[in-house]
């Protein structure tokens, strides 16, 4: 059973963010299954990486959108001018 | 090739997100803003180099994130391998796991001790080679393909960067909670 976990462990980040395909994808899920503690250490990070995700989720102010609409008309004025 | 006079009605719509990782770069929001509008006005400029259908979201990150460093990162000293030391996988979970004699299961909830202001300070005190990609990652959820595009570097380095950052990031977590009181110090 190391064996197992050590293989899980060494994946557990591509694991979460989905970029296991395959037969190595399916070993894992089939260990996680089987073995408690490995199941417990991925929802660990799974629940940690949704946490990062979580924070700091910040809106911008409205004038950015203005500001940047108003950039753009003047780039897109420059260049009419330019030719 | 893209058409510049349909920019603003594709790129607009990922402001907020580009305004986002802006913030969680620069830690200010007027620096924030200025990257962000800086990132526009040069996807506009390069717009008719655009690749119509290709990911144009990972197009504008690799504006910004180049926008970014240019502006902001130059000062920055990389900290060496030493200094941050040899860590374990999974290094806030191991530790936890001391603390309690028993692995620190979802039930737990071991992770509702931090607030988002320490995952904001953990992430601000990762080296910058290590941000970018866990930002990515984490934050955004960007593919390992995608970020390597962004940051225009291989996979493996963006899969190591990732791994290193993530440990570094769960040791300042765990320093955080030791400093709060929260876990006895081992």
């Amino acid at each position: 059973m190391k064996r197992a976990c050590d293989n899980a462990v060494e994946y557990v980040y591509q694991y979460i963010d989905s970029e296991l395909t395959g037969v190595r994808k399916t070993r894992i899920s089939m260990h996680l299954k089987r073995c408690g503690h490995c199941h417990d250490a991925f929802q660990f990070e799974k629940d940690l990486k949704a946490k990062i995700a979580a924070s700091g989720k910040t809106q911008p102010p409205q004038e950015l959108f203005d500001q940047i609409r108003a950039l753009i008309e003047t780039e897109r004025k420059n260049r009419a001018q330019d030719g | 090739m893209a058409d510049q006079a349909n920019f603003e009605r594709d790129a607009m719509e990922f402001a907020p997100q580009l305004y986002a990782a802006a913030l969680r770069m620069t830690r200010n929001p007027a620096d924030a803003e200025d990257v962000v509008q800086e990132t526009y006005l040069k996807a506009y400029r390069a717009y008719d180099s655009f690749e119509e259908g290709t990911n144009l979201k990972a197009w504008l990150y690799r504006i910004l994130t180049n926008t970014y460093i240019n502006k902001y990162r130059k000062a920055q000293r990389r900290p060496s391998e030493v200094e941050l030391g040899e860590l374990q996988d999974m290094y806030l979970f191991r530790r936890l796991g001391e603390q309690s004699g028993a692995t620190p299961s979802a039930e737990d909830r071991a992770l509702d001790m931090f607030v988002d202001g320490d995952i904001i300070d953990a992430i601000d005190s990762l080296p910058e080679n290590f941000k970018l990609p866990v930002i990515y990652a984490d934050v955004e959820g960007f593919s390992y393909k995608e970020i390597a595009e962004i940051l225009d570097v291989p996979i493996g380095t963006v899969m190591s960067r990732l791994h290193r950052g993530r440990k570094v990031l769960q040791r300042k977590l765990w320093n955080l909670a030791v400093e709060h009181g929260l876990v006895e110090p081992a």
